[in-house]
This record gives C-alpha cells, structure tokens and sequence, in this order.
C-alpha cells in the first residue's frame, strides 16, 4: 500500500471563492451564516443559511453546483500543478447529493405553478449527482477512474476516502476528490419539515443548541502517491494516513445512540494509519448542532479518546452543514490547521452541554502543534466516515 | 370535537400520511399504542411521530410546542385524540 | 485492480423473475424479454407489511434482492460486510412526490416520511438497516455502468481490506418522468427497465473457511474516463480499460470466452461500446452478449451480467469479460471467471 499525500487544496465556500479566503474565514471564528437569497422561505421556522457569495464563476449554462466544483477543483488541480499528460491518468472521485437541482427545481416549480405541460428542458441536463464528475472531468481531462459516490452528509468525506484507497491501491498515481453541494429547496424545506433547523445560526456543542443550519460550496483536493509527489517536487500539505467507513444501519434520519458506528469509523481510521489515539491532537467534529448528533458524536469521542483528551471545534457553526460538500471543506479545514498550527474555533459557543467532555475552542481559534488530527463526517442512513490526517 | 371523530381522522392520515395499508388501521381502537416496541402497538417511530405532528397540526390547527414534552400525549390513539380534542381550532 | 474475491451469492428482483442463483439460471437457460414494470403483488410477497410501508418502491427493490443474495450465500451479514449499490436514476419518483406536496399544500404538505428518499443513498440506508451491513455502504452513480462500477468498488473493498464480504450490485425503477429526461440527453432510444440485483461478493478465503458455493471469481477490474463532453458519446477508441483489466487479472485477449456488453438501445452509445470492443479485442472471436436487451436498460441489468458471466466461465472453462461504457465517457471492464 502507498503513501497517501495532498497536494492541491481547492474551495468554494461560503467566504467567497479560494481555499485563502476559507482558511482566514474559518481562522477568524466569522459566522458566515445569513438570511436566504437564493430560495423563496416564506412559511418556514428557519430562515437562515450559509450561501456562496456572489460572483459564482462559471457559465450560467451549468448549474450552481457544477459550477462550484468546476472552479475548487480546477484551483486545486492548479495548485498541486498537474499538466495534461498527469491529468490524463489522474481519477476524480466526487461526492454528491443534490446534484443540479437547484435549477431543476426553479424549472419545476415554474412548470406547475403556470400549469404549462413539463416538455424535455436542458434544465434537467446537470440534475443528477453524476454530472459534476463529467463536467469537471471532461473540462479538466481527467482520464482516470472516475466515480460519483452517495452517502449523505459523508459524501464530501468519503470521496477522499475512496479516492485514497485508489492511490494507496496503485490504480491511479494521482486522485482529485471533493464534494459540492448548492443550496437547495427539497433539502432546505426537509430538514425545516424534519425540525432539524435552528432559526438562529447553529451553535455545536452549545448547551443551548437548537439544530442544523444549512451551507453549501465546494471543497476539492488533490491526492497523490508520496513517491510520485516526491519526485516531481510537488508542495505536500499532509498526509492522508487512513481513513474509515462504517455503517449504523439503525435508522434512516436518527443516528444509532450509542455512537458505536462513530466510533468504529474512527477506530478504523486510526488502525488502518497506524495511529494511536494519544497522538491525535485535534478532531474536526461533524458537529451539526442537533441535539442528538453532537451528544451522541462527544460520546463516540469520549470512548475513543477519553475525556478532554483532544481538542475538538466544528466547522459548520462557520460555514453550516454544507451536504456533499462538508466532508471535503471540513477535511480542508483539518489540513490548514496542521499546516498553520492552528485549530480553528467553534462559533457561536457561549456555554458547552456538560455531557461534553472535551475542549471545543469556544469563539477563537488556537495556537496548537498538532502531530496528527481528524475530520468525522456522519451521514443522514449512519454512513459514518472518519479521514486521518498527518503532517508530513 | 368528539375523541372518536377524532380517531376516524386519525386512521385517514395513518393511511394518507404514514402509509399504513387500510386494513391495518380499520383494526385499530382507542387502547392501541402508538410506539414502536409496546407489545399490539402500530409501531411507530421518531420520523413517524414527526410526521404524524405536522399531519396534525395541518388538519387540525394547532400548534405543537417543540418545547414542550409531548410524548405522553402519543402513548396510545386515547391520550393522541384527548389530546387534540382538547386543542383543535379546525373541525 | 482486485484479487481474491469471490461471488458465494445472488439475488434478482426483476419483472419475471425472482429470487438467487436457481431463478437466475433459471431464466439465462431460457432468456426471454423481460418488460415493464414489477408488480406491487411481487414485493409484498417478499417484505414483510411493516418494512414495506416505510419503503419507496425503488427501496423495496434493493432490500429485497439484498435479503435474497444473504440466503441464497447462506450468509449474514455484520460489522465485517459491506454495501456497494449502482444506481442510474435513485428514487426521483420520491423526489418528485416531495416537492408535490409544497406544490400542492405549502409547507404543511411537507412529508417527513418521503424526504430521506430525496437523497440517493436512501436504497443502500434501507437496505443496511435490513441486512445489518454495518462495514462501509456506498452509493455509485453513474450513467449505464453503475452496477458493473459497484462490483468492481465492491471488490475492491474487499482486497484493501476494508470487508471480509460485501454486497454489490445495482437497482433501477422506471418512471414516466426519465422518458423526457433520457431523450433530452439524447439517450431517448435507451429502452429502459427495473428491478434489482445485487450480488455477495466475498473474500476467498472466507468462502472456503465456510464451505459456501462458489459462483464465480472477480480476477481483474478496471475503470476510466473516455475524452467526451458530458452525455456524449465518443469517436476515439482509445482506451486502456479493458487492457488495464486483463493485465489486473493476469490474462489476455486470448483467453477470453464470452464478452458481455452493456448495450440498450441507444444506437450511437452502442455503437461506440461495440468499436472500442473491437479495438481491445482485437480479431479474436469472442461471442458478444447484453443483458439489457432482455432485461431493459438499468443498474441491475448491468449486475446480473455479472453473474451471467461467471456462469459462461463455468460451461466454457475460459474468463468472461464484462463491459460497459456510458455517456460521458465512464468505462469499466472486470475479467470474472469460474
């Protein structure tokens, strides 16, 4: 099995275009999360979400989300400095969720509200998940294995993970793999219909936590086999030195709650990268704010790690739970935190649920040299994900 | 309103809303349990309840207090319909 | 790239037929076209009332062809074994349900119950919580080649160690809304399908340790992306797809027997499937079948070919390839033998 590295970082997220601006937004504890633009809301308890500012390069022509991904990857492709002829044996692995239905739906609700009669539409084109893997991939001439993989709320995670294995198994030197994900209605109505939304913006960890809220963006990244990086003098960010995927199979929205299949996830990744848990300094938590989420993962923590044994914080009380996408972004996170020595706060964190027992950087980021730190993505179905990462 | 016009309301929406086959419902009396788990129970479960409420509060008009703890009033198809009958503002 | 693993067990959901490798064979020693849809009839014959309230019908589809790849491998399934299913088209039906219900009534027409099914994974949700496949369960799409793409990442899985099992394979349903859909892809003479089927997929080693029967051996699997803009279909025959496979599997053209392919119906994908065929096969006759023809165009489809595979490894004692490319550019091949 080969050494698994990153060497291109690409993003789109809620603070604006570049895995830059991500990093100082995300660095800096700024909440990101605002009033709805893209989607009507009129009816609904939450209102609120964390959108891609505009401009959105890209051609009106595509969707919003294969837009985002198209530009975070072609960022991280350009960073880790692919020419065409790696390109050509390079895999693309991309998680999905809502594909290109955004604007299938702005047809649809058109369509019947008008009661016009529904006809073929270009609309419907980019609708399914598997468009952002041809858009990116025919546009950046990537020639290698290529797949669209489904899982929730991990398939941001588990495209890094499967994309790995493809590197480590020596099918492919060279692997993008990322998430995207633009805001939608059917998930922006369900989780409100499924009273899983706060109104205000979401708070991890927080005793006085009332749910998810929702983002969207695109996080891309290069990965690559440690020798071949090396000999072409590529800039190594981490290593990805393991992950791990298990499933609860318990329920289709409750996660099992005793957090084992949480814990298996991360037990695995730490196995599988040769790591004990003393060595991991940092945990990027899945961290939705729900009550149940945040108090089952704390307690998959605790048994892995022991109380207070690592520090841990949430992206999405930033960037909220961007779907396909967060897997990826938060992973990123991971990444510059090591690269930085710095673990990025939770926001919004005024006083932690006393079942917690761990650190959760309240407000400001922290100054930390962390040997080796993790990303948990835990999807809707207990499709549970944990990704390891390394200094190099 | 009556707790079993209520029922009656109750056995359209366990057909409409949670996908209950019509004559699984027809047998069912106000001493039957709603959750999963209780022995003669319909078997119901954390995404059927949530259903169920919005069910509820569409077709009856009230509100469900999150807030508040609401599951005694889910025990069984009695304590569901006292407990609209009490509340609804749309019969 | 993978070996060492084993097929110990299957399990069809389709309109004529249904059941493990009996009803398979069954129906491959007397192929006949298999059209329209599965009937409600058939499914509540094979859930129980409670679970099939819960599920959609494409969800009903894959638990009951999971369930009936466990009995017919005479296995099951725990923290050691996972899921790949292939889908090309998810549970839209479900989708489109969900929005009908704002539609029509505003938020209160919401349903909690329909909205899991709006994501993708919600075939392989249900049919871990049936299975109690609690090892990695992914969900692969892609166009034509999810099932063949789901083996393959199954395999896989399995060689890297990630399960000692896995349950792999593909599920489709018809809907009236892809009609529209496939011809503005211009996919519109893809003659479509449904069902499920979805193979076990194990560890040799562990097959022998159980004395489980043995269908079949994934020898070698490879994939990649064809140069072509999206839902389109190439001129170039360049690929190392199925060389890539050969090589994994440590064989060569002419060791092949039967070549199963994944054409539907849609002439100008066809037709590319059969001239990149005839670039990596070079003159060697090797007798072409597809599934598709008889099953209609849909991830199980492209599974059971698969089986049917193996099956021809068995008669003729020479590795069968699977093929299949889709619209887009993603090609897949895998070598399977006896």
């Amino acid at each position: 099995m080969r050494r698994v590295v990153v060497t291109g970082l690409g993003v789109v997220s809620p603070f604006g275009l570049g895995a830059k601006a991500y990093w100082e937004g995300v660095r800096s504890g700024t909440c990101a999360i605002r009033p709805v633009t893209l989607i009507e809301t009129e009816g609904f308890r939450c209102r609120i979400a964390a959108e891609v500012p505009d401009p959105v390069p890209g051609s009106l022509r595509r969707s919003r989300a294969d837009r985002f991904a198209l530009a975070a990857a072609r960022e991280a492709i350009d960073d880790a400095g692919l020419d065409a002829t790696e390109r050509r044996r390079t895999a693309l692995v991309v998680g999905a969720v809502g594909g290109g239905m955004l604007e299938a739906e702005a047809w649809y609700w058109q369509a019947k509200r008008s009661g016009v009669p529904l006809r073929a539409t270009p609309e419907l084109r980019s609708i399914l998940p598997y468009s952002h893997a041809d858009v990116v991939g025919s546009r950046l001439g990537l020639g290698g294995p290529r797949e669209t993989l489904v899982t929730a709320c991990s398939s941001g995670a588990v495209s890094l993970a499967v994309a790995a294995d493809l590197v480590a198994d020596g099918v492919a030197p060279v692997a993008v793999a990322g998430g995207t994900d633009a805001l939608t209605r059917i998930c922006f109505m369900g989780f409100n219909a499924l009273r899983l939304l706060d109104p205000e913006p979401c708070r991890p960890f927080d005793a006085a936590r009332r749910g998810m809220s929702i983002g969207e963006g695109a996080g891309f990244v290069v990965l690559e086999d440690a020798a071949h990086a090396g000999a072409r003098g590529a800039r190594i960010y981490a290593e990805l030195a393991g992950s791990g995927m298990t499933t609860d199979a318990f329920h289709v929205t409750s996660p099992q709650p005793d957090g084992e299949g949480m814990a298996r996830a991360m037990v695995a990744a730490l196995a599988r990268g040769r790591v004990r848990p003393k060595a991991v300094g940092y945990v990027n938590a899945h961290g939705t704010a729900t009550l149940q989420n945040d108090r089952i993962e704390a307690r998959a923590l605790r048994s892995v790690f022991g109380a207070a044994g690592v520090l841990v914080s949430s992206t999405k009380s930033m960037i909220g739970h961007t779907m396909a996408a967060a897997g990826s972004l938060e992973a990123i996170a991971t990444i510059l935190a090591l690269v930085h020595e710095t673990v990025p706060p939770t926001a919004n964190l005024a006083t932690t649920d006393a079942e917690v027992a761990f650190d959760c950087v309240p407000g400001v980021a922290r100054e930390a040299s962390v040997e080796c730190a993790i990303s948990n993505s835990f999807g809707f179905g207990g499709q549970n994900v944990t990704l390891l990462f390394r200094r190099p | 309103m009556e707790p079993k016009e209520v029922l009656d309301e109750l056995r359209t929406i366990f057909v409409t809303r949670l996908r209950f086959e019509p004559h699984r419902v027809s047998d069912v009396t106000l001493d039957t349990p709603l959750p999963k788990g209780v022995d003669g129970s319909v078997g119901l479960d954390s995404l059927d309840f949530i259903e169920l409420s919005l069910a509820i509060e569409d077709r009856f008009g009230l509100v469900m207090d999150d807030a508040q703890d609401l599951a005694p009033h889910f025990t069984s198809f009695r304590t569901l319909c006292a407990f609209i009958a009490e509340r609804a503002t749309r019969t | 790239m993978t070996t060492g693993v084993v097929i110990t067990g299957v399990g069809a959901v389709t309109a004529r037929f249904t059941g493990g490798a009996a009803a398979v064979s069954a129906f491959l020693a007397e192929p006949s076209p298999v059209h329209g849809a599965i009937a409600d009839a058939q499914l509540t014959s094979l859930l129980g009332d409670g679970d099939a309230r819960r599920l959609s019908r494409v969800c009903q589809f894959a638990v009951a062809a999971g369930r009936l790849a466990l009995d017919d491998a005479r296995f099951s399934a725990d923290d050691e074994v996972g899921l790949v299913l292939g889908t090309e088209f998810g549970d839209l039906r479900s989708t489109v349900e969900f929005a009908d219900g704002y539609l029509t009534s505003g938020p209160s027409g919401l349903s909690a119950l329909i909205f899991p099914n709006t994501v993708m994974n919600t075939m392989a949700a249900a049919t871990t919580i049936a299975t109690g496949a609690r090892a990695l369960s992914l969900t692969l799409n892609a166009p034509t080649v999810a099932g063949e793409l789901a083996i393959a990442r199954g395999a896989a899985a399995i060689a890297s160690g990630r399960a000692r099992a896995v349950l792999a394979g593909g599920v489709d349903q018809i809907d009236p809304f892809l009609g529209s859909m496939l011809t503005d892809l211009g996919a519109g003479e893809e003659r479509r399908g449904e069902g499920a089927v979805v193979l076990v997929l194990e560890r040799a080693s562990s097959a022998r340790e159980r004395g489980a029967r043995v269908l079949g051996e994934i020898l070698g699997a490879a994939s990649g992306a064809l140069a072509v803009r999206p839902h389109g279909v190439g001129r170039s025959t360049r690929s190392s797809v199925v060389a890539g496979a050969l090589a994994a599997a440590r064989m060569e053209t002419g060791d092949l027997g039967a070549v199963y392919t994944s054409t539907n119906g849609d002439r100008h994908r066809d037709e590319w499937e059969r001239r990149l065929l005839d670039a990596a096969l070079g003159d060697g006759h090797h007798p072409r079948s597809a599934l598709r023809e008889l099953l209609g165009a849909h991830a199980g489809a492209g599974a059971l070919g698969v089986v049917a595979a193996a099956s021809a490894a068995r008669v003729s004692g020479r590795p069968s390839l699977v093929h299949g490319v889709g619209r887009g550019g993603s090609e897949v091949a895998l070598i399977i033998g006896r």
